[in-house]
């Protein structure tokens, strides 16, 4: 591939980059290139897309997400070290789960339920954009077919994920009403299984890409990426924005939907009902979050049902006392973290109203 | 920990529930109980010191949930150090219960000693229909105010409602009832057939328009009430399409210890012939759970036949329920006929529309030393 888009100066790419120059590099790459800068992404933030426009992403962009594991797979088919594929094996836990009804797949195709789709109907893709089936492909194929430090190196658009991930939570919890918490379920894992797959596959392209030839084909192969996820928001937005050109086999709005059916709001009971940024979250008597010593993991114990908890859940319920509103566990996280206080407040809401809904958390 | 490796076979996944059976004894006479037709009498339960030990073995084997159950667990006179003994091992601690005779005046000891869950048997809405249903008068005021007490102590309340065609007009009734107590959960649970409901079956069965309309009910509570009320549902097996995961799968998830220190991987699994089972008398917890025959003659899916061997859901459902298998098919290790897969399913629920249609004849009241046994009608085996 001839080097669409050359590293800081041409100069530098003749020469070798010290490690921390290499991932400059790499991160400028995705400073210029990566989809959140999109013009339709930008319209998705932003709360400007009709609820049709939102369902039209979250239609295509299934196939995508359904298709990680494939490539995955065939990256882990690859690795020569079981050191290596121990770590990148867990990316297809992340998104297959580990068992039915878990995993990031599953939880996509909840937030394409959410938006009304039938279920059927989202996992058959045939509503999809071509524009949408052949980027995918294409980066299934170069996953499989280029060199090891490619293939690991196209997955670094992770780094420059997690922002994203959360600009979408929030920006479309504030934006659009047909949009609930639950149905955004899908994030909460996210936001700590993006940078910690990142952080691995950074670490080894630093250390692989030896020659000025090999940092240029890492190079090469994170601006492929970027152009996988760039082209895919050109399609939705030639078919679905302006000028509105849906190709003849592609979903039309009104496919594809459960029927819309009257349902009452639910009535605000007391005790529990929406939890809001100054109330104070408690769990109740009968509730109780332990280490599981045999299993190695924190569990949520609850009448006749036992939760488990991921990390973000830990920190969290780590942090609800009877004490604290969420807007100071927000603070408080967004301190250790190092991140954004309104972008956690509006992920701890989502997971404790989730937790209020099943009976096991009160304000 | 105890000095016994906790999990001699780290490769079977742990246990995280415990079916403490602490008595047999129960003031109520449910004609659906799941106890079996032959009961522990008291001279055979087991002493404190052994529920005690048996407790500590299932916290080191990662044991995470203690159901106290029987018969009616506040029958004991040490249910108060048994529940106590559960919050030091950090066991959850869910007391199942009927709420009479002497449960209201232990539930304030109860809830000192770190109780952290009560489930209350509701056997009807109505009184008159509630106490003709268990089998004792008066019972219907004692629970009400014994559910009162729980909420009013800040206790979780979960009210257990087993539906069958003496009371499943009430549906919507128990779903109120729930929400006037304060329980944060309700069970809808439709009758399972195994034990004293086998034998009550053709009195209890519901016909298939009355199940549908319960679901109906339920699934619109659920929208209703949502963020106020978690209503669990469980459909009969006879009128489902797939067969339940009976206890999450044999030996996979759940222990359940007799009054007299029986061990069996669901509580009906003595009915299976053959089968030997292992006393917490004489060998360790984690022991039963790796080797005790009766724990590794379903596990997995080795023992499987077709059509369950090749189906897709095996892991799903695990075959459903042995003792129905056997029961109905005459073949524990046959594919549940619950399931629309097996070649029995049509007969299964034909049979189910045929009695829920008859006249119900009289209950066969659950009573300790009762000479009954599993009747052997032409349904059985199919």
């Amino acid at each position: 591939m001839t080097a669409i888009f050359p590293p800081p100066s041409s100069a530098a790419a003749e020469r070798l980059l010290s490690p921390e120059e290499l991932e400059a590099a790499l991160r400028e790459i995705g400073a210029k290139r990566y989809h959140n800068l999109h013009p339709f992404h930008r319209l998705l933030h932003d709360g400007k897309l009709s609820k049709d426009q939102v369902r039209a992403w979250a239609l295509n962009r299934y196939y995508y997400q359904a298709m990680i594991p494939v490539k995955d797979a065939a990256l882990l088919a690859r690795l020569p070290e079981a050191s290596l594929r121990r770590v990148w094996r867990q990316r297809i836990v992340d998104h297959d789960g580990d068992h039915e009804g878990d995993g990031g797949i599953e939880r996509w195709l909840k937030l394409a339920e959410g938006v009304g789709f039938e279920r059927d109907y989202v996992l058959s893709t045939k509503g999809i954009l071509s524009a949408t089936r052949f980027s995918v492909d294409a980066y299934v194929h170069f996953v499989s077919e280029r060199s090891l430090l490619e293939a690991i190196a196209s997955s670094l658009t992770e780094m420059f994920s997690p922002t994203i991930i959360s600009e979408r939570v929030a920006g479309m919890l504030k934006n659009y009403d047909f949009i609930t918490k639950e149905t955004l379920a899908y994030f909460d894992k996210r936001l700590t299984q993006a940078p910690r797959d990142a952080d691995f596959a950074l670490d080894y392209v630093k250390r692989h890409a030896v020659t000025p030839e090999q940092q240029r084909a890492a190079m090469d192969a994170l601006t492929f990426k970027c152009n996988v996820l760039w082209t895919q928001l050109d399609a939705l937005y030639f078919a679905y924005v302006a000028p509105g050109m849906v190709p003849p086999d592609a979903w039309q709005p009104g496919e594809g939907l459960v029927p819309e059916k009257a349902v009452a709001p639910a009535a605000g009971a007391a005790g529990t009902g929406g939890i809001g940024a100054g109330d104070v979250p408690r769990l109740p008597r009968g509730v109780r979050m332990r280490f599981d010593e045999v299993r190695k993991k924190h569990v949520l114990l609850a009448p006749e049902r036992t939760f488990d908890l991921d990390d973000n859940a830990v920190a969290v319920l780590t942090l609800v006392d009877g004490q604290r509103s969420v807007a100071d566990i927000a603070a408080r996280l967004a301190e250790t973290y190092n991140a954004d206080r309104a972008v956690i407040e509006a992920d701890i809401l989502v997971m404790l109203n989730d937790l209020a809904t099943k009976r096991v958390l009160e304000r | 920990m105890n000095a016994l490796a906790p999990n001699p076979r780290p490769d079977i996944p742990a246990p995280v529930g415990l079916l403490a059976e602490l008595t047999h004894r129960c003031p109520l006479r449910c004609p659906y109980c799941s106890n079996p037709l032959e009961l522990d009498r008291r001279s055979r339960e087991l002493d404190t010191g052994t529920w005690q030990r048996v407790l500590t073995e299932a916290a080191g084997l990662g044991i995470l949930h203690v159901h106290l159950s029987g018969g009616e667990p506040t029958a004991r006179d040490d249910i108060v150090d048994i529940t106590a003994t559960c919050a030091r091992l950090g066991l959850y601690s869910n007391l199942i219960t009927s709420g009479v005779g002497k449960a209201i005046d232990k539930l304030q000891a109860l809830y000192d000693a770190g109780l952290d869950h009560v489930q209350l048997s509701v056997q009807g809405v109505d009184a008159q229909n509630a106490e003709k249903i268990g089998g004792l008068r008066n019972a219907q005021p004692q629970k009400l105010a014994f559910a009162e007490k729980v909420t009013g102590l800040g206790l979780p309340l979960t009210l257990n409602s087993v539906i069958h065609r003496g009371n499943i007009h009430e549906v919507e009734g128990f779903i109120d009832l729930a929400v006037k107590l304060g329980a944060k959960r309700l069970e809808v649970a439709h009758t399972q057939y195994y034990g004293w409901a086998y034998v009550n079956r053709a009195a209890l069965m519901p016909n298939k328009a009355d199940v549908d309309a319960s679901i109906r009910i339920v699934e619109a509570a659920r929208e209703r009430l949502k963020g106020q009320l978690v209503i669990d549902l469980v459909v009969p097996d006879y009128y489902a399409k797939y067969p339940k995961a009976c206890a999450g799968g044999w030996g996979r998830k759940l222990m359940n210890v007799t009054p007299g220190g029986k061990v069996l991987p669901c509580h009906a699994a003595e009915t299976i012939p053959g089968l030997e089972f292992w006393y917490v008398t004489e060998h360790s917890l984690g022991d039963i759970w790796a080797n005790a025959p009766a724990f590794t003659a379903y596990r997995g899916t080795d023992w499987m036949k077709e059509p369950c061997r090749s189906c897709d859901r095996r892991e799903k459902d695990w075959g459903g329920c042995r003792c129905q298998a056997l029961a109905l098919a005459g073949d524990a290790a046959a594919t549940d006929p619950a399931c629309s897969l097996s070649p029995l399913h049509a007969k299964v629920r034909a049979l189910a529309t045929e009695e829920a249609a008859e006249t119900p004849p009289d209950y066969t009241y659950r009573t300790i030393g009762a000479n009954i046994r599993t009747p052997v009608k032409e349904d059985a085996p199919l």
